[in-house]
């Protein structure tokens, strides 16, 4: 073990050092940071005219101006507000020649009619229309003002009534509803996603560093460094080494993004990313994915071990580099049912589990604890399995020069 | 010094599936000594070295580092016939490596790094990618990387092959130092005339076999028998006649004869016809170059078991 620290550390060390790394290292969370801000900037742009402040008169015989002032400030509308006490066709005359003005009457009639008049002028921001409609609350509560409505009655009749479907499962388990359901709820639903996305995005980027094993055991028999290495250490401290140094880099590009990601995103969408996250949900998806690793890194270890050439690298090897690709396929259905037939079967085949695993997670309201303890055995059992197989096939693999090896010789390692 | 056993082989044998590569090998290696492990292609030699790194794992036979079966790895310096070096990483971090996985102290593995690169005109070179050395900037490099952690033991495959002549001065230079210093060296190479030059031992080995093995001048004595080079237009009749002869080669007017063991030169020279037609004579020694090509060619196969170790 000692041997393959030495050699996990040395693979740690001289990628840190590779420029190419360190460049994808920053750029990666900087790419998501320019396609996370670039809609909004588009739309910025695109929305540029709308920014115009429009002048807002109003005529107020309710007594509201101080209190729509204030809703334009606190929903930083960009609307200049100005009451009106003189005749409104002279109001109305100067908006009809003038851009990005509007007349509002806040009258007795409009609160008998129930309808509020709006005069606009030609060129108007496209938002107007939308924002304007705030202007139902302040007017509603005058109307139950006028009727006496006491606040409770008030209260139930705002509140409506609202149809929503339950998985019956769900309900038998949570026991009577209390008011604040709906918002446990949203809490309980980001303290799923935000883990599960954060676990897999420890899994991509593992794996993704896994591939670079691939590279690292075939560039060693191609640079002929192998046979020097393993005069000092055996074919298990090298290979373990490398899974283990892999890992670790992974761990660190994760940590290195989520650094420059998490704050900004935090800020960005106003999320507690980071009390979402810590929750003891988080501990189970990263084994998982830490176990979507070592399955990983175990297949590419061995079958970069038969490659020397990347560039006459067989269908074969290619393929191989494909199959943490394969859950992608089952990801729809999942979306669509996760409890469903297609989603168990991804769940228990080894080279789909960790994914789907930590995609159905993120999305069941209830655990289902028997399936993931099935799914669970199946990998680890995959995991020595393929760890086995990968230690013969790089033992040989590693030693062959000047060419890839053929299936059919892997498959002679492997019987061997 | 020269007899304290460093390395014994004892009847190492390894076999691939159905093919024997190797059997019946034993040897040693003494402290201060070097000695040569020579063969031609697929002969075995890097089947063996590789055994005694612990790379493969013998069929048969015993391998015993200063009596111990345990090998140290960390006292064996080791430069194989397929080597290379990390390209996109610079010297020093490679040379602190290659020290690190032998268990080497950093500090000293660091000095003795940036005298070595001094001492083989590499001075500067330290934070130099790989990839920007010359090859046998790379090769001398290689070699440090193999002796930086001061073995007991060093392994040398063919350790003169693509260097250039200034270079190979330089590592047969170094070769000699170190086995004066005390390291015991086990060096395989195909260059007869280094060999020669620097091993005081040898083991030859054929088809898996061992077919020579004794102190260099013994071998000499006992295989490199005389050969005789006569130049001038004699019919071959004539020359096959000639007593105590047991390969003729002939080309144009140049003829080799070689001469049977224990020879005495001046009584055959006496003995030679009368109508030998003779514009030049040259009597000399078999050299070690032509006991391995008969031996690779199989035109004079001789295994004697009689060299003993000097």
């Amino acid at each position: 073990m000692r041997n393959s620290w030495k050699v996990a550390k040395w693979e740690l060390k001289r990628n840190m050092k590779n420029k190419s790394f360190i460049i994808s290292l920053l750029l990666t969370p900087l790419l998501f940071i320019v396609f996370a801000s670039f809609p909004t900037l588009l739309e910025k742009l695109e929305g540029e005219p709308d920014s115009e402040t429009v002048t807002v008169y109003v005529k107020d015989e309710l007594n509201l101006f101080d209190e729509v002032n204030s809703l334009v400030k606190s929903q930083d509308l960009s609307w200049k507000m100005e009451e009106v006490t003189n005749d409104s066709k002279k109001i109305l005359k100067k908006i009809e020649t003038s851009d990005n003005q509007a007349y509002v009457a806040l009258t007795e009639n409009a609160i008998k009619t129930g309808e509020v008049k709006v005069f606009i002028s030609n060129e108007m921001p496209e938002t107007f229309s939308s924002e304007v409609q705030f202007l139902e609350a302040p007017l509603r509560q005058v109307k139950y003002d006028q009727l006496n409505l006491s606040p409770e009655v008030v209260q139930s009749i705002t509140k409506g009534i609202e149809i929503k479907s339950e998985d019956a499962s769900t309900k038998a388990g949570s026991g009577a509803e209390n008011p604040s359901d709906k918002q446990s709820a949203d809490d309980s639903s980001m303290e799923r996603i935000i883990p599960g996305a954060f676990a897999g995005i420890v899994l991509f980027s593992i794996v993704m560093t896994g591939m670079m094993i691939f590279q690292s055991a075939s560039q060693e028999k191609k640079e002929k460094v192998a046979e020097i290495v393993l005069s000092s250490v055996t074919p298990g401290d090298l290979m373990q080494g490398k899974i283990i140094g892999y890992f670790i880099l992974g761990l660190v590009q994760v940590g290195t993004w989520l650094l420059l990601v998490v704050p900004i995103a935090a800020w960005r969408y106003e999320l507690p990313i980071v009390e979402y996250l810590f929750v003891p949900e988080l501990l189970l998806l990263l084994a998982i994915s830490i176990a979507g690793y070592l399955m990983f890194a175990a297949i590419f270890v061995g079958i970069g071990a038969t490659v020397e050439d990347m560039t006459a690298t067989s269908n074969f090897q290619g393929i191989v580099m494909m199959l943490p690709f394969l859950p992608l396929i089952f990801i729809g259905p999942i979306l669509a049912n996760p409890s469903g037939i297609i989603a168990q079967v991804a769940t228990y085949f080894p080279l789909t589990s960790p994914s789907i695993l930590i995609l159905r997670l993120s999305l069941l309201d209830q655990w289902p604890w028997v399936e993931i303890i099935i799914a669970l055995v199946i990998l680890l059992a995959s995991i020595w399995l393929l760890m086995k197989l990968a230690g013969k096939v790089f033992k040989t693999g590693i030693l062959l020069y000047g060419k890839n090896a053929t299936p059919s010789e892997i498959w002679k390692w492997l019987r061997y | 010094m020269m007899n304290e056993r460093i390395l014994k082989v004892e009847r190492l044998g390894k076999s691939f599936k159905d093919k024997r590569i190797i059997s019946e090998i034993s040897f040693e290696v003494h402290r201060g000594e070097i000695m040569g492990i020579l063969g031609p292609n697929g002969a075995g030699k890097s089947t063996t070295i590789r055994n005694i790194m612990g790379i493969m794992y013998p069929d048969e036979g015993s391998i015993h580092f200063h009596g111990n079966s345990e090998i140290p790895r960390h006292k064996i310096g080791y430069l194989p016939e397929e080597r290379g070096l990390y390209k996109n990483v610079n010297v020093m971090d490679i040379l602190l490596y290659f020290a690190e996985l032998k268990d080497y102290p950093q500090k000293k593995a660091k000095k003795r790094a940036l005298e070595y690169l001094e001492k083989f005109g590499l001075a500067g070179k330290e934070n130099t990618k790989v990839e920007e050395l010359s090859k046998g900037m790379g090769q001398k490099v290689q070699l440090i990387a193999a002796i930086i952690h001061e073995p007991e033991l060093l392994i040398l495959d063919e350790p003169f092959s693509g260097l250039d002549p200034v270079s190979q001065e330089v590592f047969k230079e170094e070769i000699k130092e170190l086995a004066a210093n005390g390291t015991a060296i086990l060096l395989s190479s195909h260059q007869m005339n280094m060999v020669e030059e620097l091993c005081d031992r040898l083991f030859m080995i054929h088809r898996g076999k061992k077919v020579i093995y004794g102190a260099m001048e013994d071998v000499k004595r006992e295989y490199a028998n005389f050969k005789c080079t006569i130049i001038g237009d004699n019919p071959e009749e004539l020359l096959r006649n000639i007593p105590s002869v047991h390969r003729v080669e002939s080309k144009d007017d140049r003829t080799i004869l070689y001469l049977e063991q224990d020879v005495h030169i001046p009584t055959w020279l006496r003995e030679l016809p009368g109508e030998l037609n003779v514009y030049e004579l040259i009597i000399d020694r078999v050299s070690l170059h032509e006991i391995f090509i008969d031996i690779a060619s199989d035109k004079n196969m001789i295994v004697k078991e009689g060299v003993k170790h000097a």
